[in-house]
């Protein structure tokens, strides 16, 4: 069972969408995305039609993303957990919502111009996390995420 | 026209004398009607002399040089060469002029024919078109994205160049034909237009479409109190305007842009799509529970884009400035949307609106690069169109109080709504000015203090 975060669990969804044609039909993402839980970061590659990478990044390579999302551990737990009770993020949950319901913002960049990005593609990337509804997700401890 | 008469102009004999092209055929491509400026443009092509000789040959209904063997066919059956000119000029293909010269066909039976017009024989063809001096043996291959806008930009077809020279509708790399007539164009200039990101966006677009007839969960809005419904059609009735009045103006502009920057128009294009798909899906979700249009706005933001007089000046007031307030209020829509039909309907709205503000940033950027004198300029049409948004502010009440009774869930929260409206347009104003300054445009000392009102709350 994919533990969350990993990039066992990254590549568990995107070996997912990646063979997904629903999620091939919503169109191209050309982004580079970070994840951030706590002290642990990921880097998720979105070309063309696909994911194409995932690997653990630092706290340097964030400014090279478009951007990256960020909230606390507990935050992210509540998100995944009702997207798998309901199949897909609902009306309280989606990342547009998240983003503007924290004061820092969830979707975080050092370019305001790239940082648009988590709009151009939106959907594409609520869908990808909306596939973890699919897999049945561990949890890492509170205290291995934040060390 | 002799062409003795034909005076060569400097920059065309030192450009011949460049690529070695002879002074005949200089005065040969004159007097068949092409321009000094065109003759030039053949030559930075790479149009060698053979390839204009024959193009002009063929022009000129000179037909295509015969091979050596229908050349040694025709002396052995007695055909003269000027009726195998005279064949070939009229169309006829080589293949079968020796299948005539093998059946026994004499030289005096041709004549005959031809002079009957082909007796029913094959139709005259010209086929000087396929002399055409163009950059051939082109490949262009697909990349990861399909075969994009930019993998074709490849030898002479990638070439964009700063200034377009022709007035027709003549595709960037095509031969042109003196006489067309022109298409009235008014943009020449890289600069007025060009953003890096055009090419890469208009595939974007294509690909990221959405069908809002039956992509949209219809099915899940359910009956609203009334004072909501009333809310979201007015907002629907607000958002349905503007897009259609960003879709017309652009739509507009569209046939001032020359044809050498395809790139643009073919994205500008898919934002008229896309404006029209928003006026479609918010129509569609006002006439579809209930409710109904309700009043329009007052559109004084409007006349600024309206009445731009140039492309950037349009392109920063809309793009920038009013579509960045347009993405913020479909980012809160979607956080605040009732039912996942409005939640699909603004989130797929706000993707759309996002890629035109990246066009909109990215040409402004290019002007900045490339026109730096400008600068003082845009700041002029930018606080020209924040003073007219303004003054929207001051007489469209219907728009704020209707997000603010769909923020709030009702008109009896208001108050509370107010507040988070006045969010929404603080977090427009300071995406609005990220991007400009992204773009190098700095208006956080120069923002109309109407505006900056939502700043300082």
């Amino acid at each position: 069972m994919p533990v969350f975060p990993s990039v066992e669990w990254f590549n568990a969804i995107k070996d997912m969408v990646n063979v997904d044609p629903n999620f091939r039909q919503l169109g191209t993402v050309d982004a580079v995305i970070g994840v951030k839980v706590e002290n642990k970061i990921f880097e998720l590659t979105f070309e063309a039609f696909e994911c194409t990478k995932v690997r653990e990044a630092t706290a340097d390579d964030l400014r090279d993303m478009d951007f990256w999302l960020e909230q606390s551990y507990d935050q992210w737990k509540e998100m995944l957990e009702n997207i798998k009770k309901n199949g897909a993020a609902d009306l309280t949950h989606t990342m547009n919502t998240l983003d503007l319901s924290n004061p820092e913002g969830f979707a975080r960049s050092n370019d305001g111009y790239r940082r648009d990005a988590f709009y151009r593609f939106n959907q594409s990337i609520q869908d990808f996390f909306n596939a973890s509804a699919k897999i049945d997700t561990k949890f890492a401890a509170k205290e291995a995420v934040s060390a | 026209m002799a062409s003795e008469t034909i005076a060569i102009p400097d920059d065309l004999r030192a450009k011949a004398r460049e690529k070695s092209w002879p002074e005949d055929l200089v005065l040969q491509a004159l007097g068949a009607g092409a321009s000094a400026a065109q003759i030039i443009g053949y030559m930075d092509q790479g149009v060698t002399p053979d390839q204009a000789r024959q193009f002009l040959s063929a022009q000129s209904g000179g037909g295509a040089e015969p091979s050596a063997e229908l050349k040694e066919k025709a002396e052995a059956a007695g055909w003269p060469q000027d009726l195998v000119q005279q064949a070939l000029a009229a169309g006829a293909a080589e293949a079968d002029l020796i299948r005539f010269i093998d059946m026994g066909i004499t030289a005096e039976q041709a004549r005959e024919f031809m002079a009957q017009g082909g007796g029913g024989a094959a139709p005259q063809f010209d086929l000087s078109w396929m002399q055409v001096p163009t950059e051939w043996n082109t490949r262009a291959k697909p990349t990861k994205h399909g075969l994009t806008l930019e993998a074709i930009n490849i030898g002479k077809y990638g070439d964009i160049p700063d200034v377009w020279e022709y007035s027709t509708e003549m595709p960037r790399g095509a031969i042109p034909i003196p006489g067309v007539e022109s298409m009235g164009y008014s943009i020449y200039q890289k600069q007025e237009v060009w953003s890096d990101a055009c090419a890469r966006l208009y595939e974007e677009a294509i690909q990221r479409r959405w069908r809002p007839a039956t992509d949209v969960p219809w099915a899940t809005i359910e009956p609203l109190p009334d004072d909501l419904e009333r809310a979201i059609c007015q907002i629907c009735t607000h958002i349905s305007e503007k897009e259609q009045m960003e879709a017309d103006v652009i739509g507009r502009w569209e046939p001032e842009i020359s044809y050498g920057y395809h790139e643009v128009k073919l994205y500008l294009a898919t934002t008229v799509f896309e404006n029209v798909r928003a006026v479609e899906v918010f129509r569609k979700r006002a006439l579809s529970n209930g409710g109904g249009l309700g009043i329009q706005s007052p559109g004084w933001g409007f006349r600024s884009i309206v009445d731009a007089r140039n492309f950037t000046e349009m392109a920063v007031i809309q793009f920038v400035l009013h579509d960045s307030l347009t993405l913020a209020q479909y980012q809160y829509g979607e956080k605040y949307a009732k039912n996942p039909a409005e939640k699909y309907i603004f989130g797929h709205a706000l993707q759309d609106k996002a890629r035109i503000i990246e066009y909109g940033i990215t040409h402004l950027k290019y002007v900045m690069m490339h026109r730096a004198d400008r600068r003082e300029e845009i700041q002029r049409y930018l606080e020209k169109g924040e003073g007219m948004l303004v003054q929207d502010d001051s007489k469209d009440s219907a728009t704020r109080e209707s997000f603010a009774i769909y923020f709030a869930g009702g008109k009896d929260n208001i108050r509370e709504g107010l507040k988070i409206y006045d969010q929404m347009r603080k977090r427009h104003l300071e995406q609005y000015l990220v991007r400009l300054k992204w773009a190098t445009v700095d208006r956080a000392d120069r923002l109309a203090p109407g505006l900056r009102a939502y700043l300082d709350s």
